[in-house]
């Protein structure tokens, strides 16, 4: 038993060690060919501040995930928060944090639906959360009347506008909310039980945890997450736009599963996801600054999540 | 137990959200003074229903329909809200369908219409083949049919065509920033999504006027997709590269909002010049705030109004050109406050 263990924890390593390895390599190639623009320090800070977005909305799905679920919303989320954001920042004389606390409600509202839709209507998560995906984004059009809420106080701009010792505040958001992710789901009880669930659910019942209400939670967490990314999308361009966040849950769910976690849940290391997060980042920014066109990125990007998944499937194989 | 009940409480809230929001809307739809933009959200909550019919004041019989690719920005909203005015200001009655971009779609609904006996129809047509057979299948049933916004594969199958040219509204924007920058410089274009009408044709524009700017070197060029946010973190990545860029041209306003806000972020708005294109309320109020160079519009407005009239005057036997090209504007610092008070009224 205690072979076992040992025997799965080296498989664990391999892979992540594998991400380190790619993202590392990823990162010298690209300093060598361009040293004067790629490796300059203002442009590794900007790689942070840009894979912030898709960072912390990966932490969410990276909970959704282990816990053996899936989150389409997330990208739509991101447009209806951003929208009732903007709608609040518009209005002269209200404090911002009404705008941030309006986003961070619809967001956790959206991920509870969703948890609801899971948890205790029995609906699959890929059937739910591919209904409020739909859902929302209609409802992010007639809030906004179909264009970009614009004209917003400058306390909202001013968000996500900052810097901390040199360091955009964009980035220190998504430092912090890592962290907290990383100590809930290893420090936690509620960590423990969200592996727990994802491995087995069956099991996990059995030894008395409240697997639905564990649903709940884990998905209204991630719809939290969405509605962080949608108030700091929202601040970034300044504008509350129906359109924005579309297609951000497939970015979110491929640097989680870059980042090594399972997609059949139950297994997978926090800080996997935030490598997986940092490579996109670093793939964008790198091959923007060399002049290569987002067709090309595209493709690579698809290579690299085929590879981390035959990863953990020969990882899972030989586990067995 | 605690938490069920919350649960229950927040999906029962954001239904009933929900259907206010549809509620409001259609009560203003009521009413004579509705703006465009409230229409629009009111032609939103009703793509369910797919159509939206509403009486008009002379009270003909007679129904032009409008078929809209989509109705979920402001290019698509002012469109339908110039077509709607002007079908109603003619005396017939009016209704819109939503083909939300998807041409299987789009091609039932004009079948659905033609059933339903409309005599003429509007269409903004998702793709450039798909529609046509559906346009044949209409004008052997004698319905009239007007194209508005992007040319079918095969113009002489409907009876007439209203748009702008996107190569046209490409070379015009493109000369104004070659101009701007002095004739010689480095630019960068952010482009819509590859292979779509409104790139291919924008970017031939652009091109177009390239050749006659030896001294321009496009420096960067790469997709959007319309969008906001990537152009912002593109144009961040751009601006980072150490490459000089001297104007940064945008095929719509959405994507130069977004590499304005990089340039303002990176400090350089005095060094680099940001290009739109739709004049969209937003990108208007950019080009005041200085944060636009110029936007050029393809004439929305223009477009619905005239593919209204020519709609209806091809029901009143009324000859019609087989082809109308509406004028483009570009709009700077001098003249976008008053295009931008049209907008809002």
């Amino acid at each position: 038993m205690k072979n076992k263990n040992e025997n799965k924890k080296k498989i664990l390593n391999y892979r992540e060690f594998g991400i380190f390895i790619a993202f590392f390599t990823l990162v010298i190639v690209l300093m060598i060919i361009s040293p004067n623009a790629f490796a300059k320090p203002r442009n590794l800070i900007n790689i942070l501040k840009q894979a912030s977005v898709n960072g912390i909305l990966s932490c969410g799905m990276m909970f959704v995930i282990i816990s053996g679920g899936i989150d389409l919303s997330a990208g739509s989320t991101i447009a209806l928060s951003g929208v009732v954001a903007a709608l609040c920042a518009q209005i002269q004389g209200l404090p911002v944090i009404v705008a941030v606390l309006a986003a961070l409600a619809v967001g956790a509202a959206v991920g509870a639906v969703n948890g609801f839709g899971v948890a205790y209507a029995g609906l699959p998560p890929f059937i739910i959360t591919l209904a409020t995906m739909t859902g929302i984004r209609g409802l992010a059009l007639i809030v906004s009347g179909g264009s970009p809420v614009y004209g917003l106080a400058k306390s909202f701009e001013n968000l996500t506008n900052q810097f901390i010792l040199g360091i955009p505040i964009l980035a220190i958001y998504f430092i912090v909310i890592v962290l907290i992710s990383g100590f809930v789901l290893t420090k936690t009880v509620f960590g423990r039980r969200v592996y727990a669930i994802g491995g087995n659910e069956a099991t996990a019942r059995v030894t008395g945890i409240n697997v639905k209400r564990m649903k709940l939670t884990v998905y209204t967490l991630c719809g939290l997450t969405a509605g962080v990314a949608g108030l700091l999308v929202a601040s970034r361009t300044v504008q509350g736009s129906p359109t924005a966040g579309d297609g951000y849950e497939m970015d979110a769910i491929a640097a989680v599963v870059i980042g090594g976690i399972s997609m059949s849940g139950g297994s997978g290391k926090w800080y996997g996801t935030i490598i997986g997060a940092l490579l996109l980042a670093v793939i964008s920014n790198g091959l923007d600054i060399l002049g290569v066109s987002s067709n090309y990125q595209k493709i690579i990007k698809g290579v690299i999540i085929a590879v981390a998944v035959y990863l953990d499937l020969r990882g899972k194989a030989r586990q067995e | 137990m605690m938490k069920k009940a919350l649960a229950m409480l927040v999906v029962m809230t954001m239904g009933f959200s929900a259907l206010t929001a549809c509620g409001s809307n259609k009560a203003a739809d009521n009413s004579t003074t509705d703006t465009t933009e409230s229409k629009a959200a009111n032609d939103n909550a009703e793509k369910e229903e797919d159509v939206k019919e509403s009486d008009s004041a002379s009270g003909s019989d007679e129904t032009i329909a409008l078929f809209m690719t989509h109705m979920s920005n402001e290019f698509t909203i002012t469109l339908s809200g110039a077509v709607e005015a002007e079908v109603e200001a003619r005396g017939y009655k009016y209704s819109v369908y939503d083909a939300g971009q998807d041409v299987a779609t789009q091609v039932d609904q004009i079948e659905q219409a033609i059933t339903l006996g409309v005599k003429g129809i509007i269409i903004e047509p998702v793709s450039v083949d798909g529609v046509v057979p559906a346009v044949r299948a209409a004008k052997e049933e004698g319905v009239a049919v007007v194209i508005v916004n992007q040319k079918i594969s095969d113009p002489s199958a409907a009876d007439c065509y209203v748009g702008a040219d996107a190569a046209t509204t490409g070379e015009i924007l493109m000369k104004k920033a070659a101009e701007d920058i002095g004739g010689k410089g480095n630019v960068a274009f952010l482009l819509g999504p590859m292979g779509s009408d409104g790139q291919v044709g924008r970017s031939e524009g652009f091109e177009n006027v390239l050749k006659d700017y030896p001294d321009i070197n496009v420096v960067f060029q790469d997709t959007a997709e319309w969008q906001t946010e990537p152009a912002l973190t593109i144009t961040e990545n751009w601006l980072n590269s150490g490459k000089e860029i001297d104007a940064i041209v945008s095929q719509n306003d959405g994507m130069a909002v977004g590499a304005a806000k990089a340039v303002a972020d990176a400090k350089l708005d005095d060094r680099v010049k940001v290009y739109g294109i739709d004049a969209t309320s937003e990108g208007l109020q950019a080009v005041l705030d200085g944060k636009l160079a110029a936007t050029v519009s393809q004439g929305t407005e223009d477009q619905g109004k005239l593919s209204a009239d020519a709609c209806a005057d091809l029901l009143e036997g009324i000859e019609v050109k087989a082809e109308t090209i509406v004028d483009n504007v570009t709009y700077t610092k001098d003249n976008a406050q008053e295009a931008l008070d049209a907008i809002k009224k």
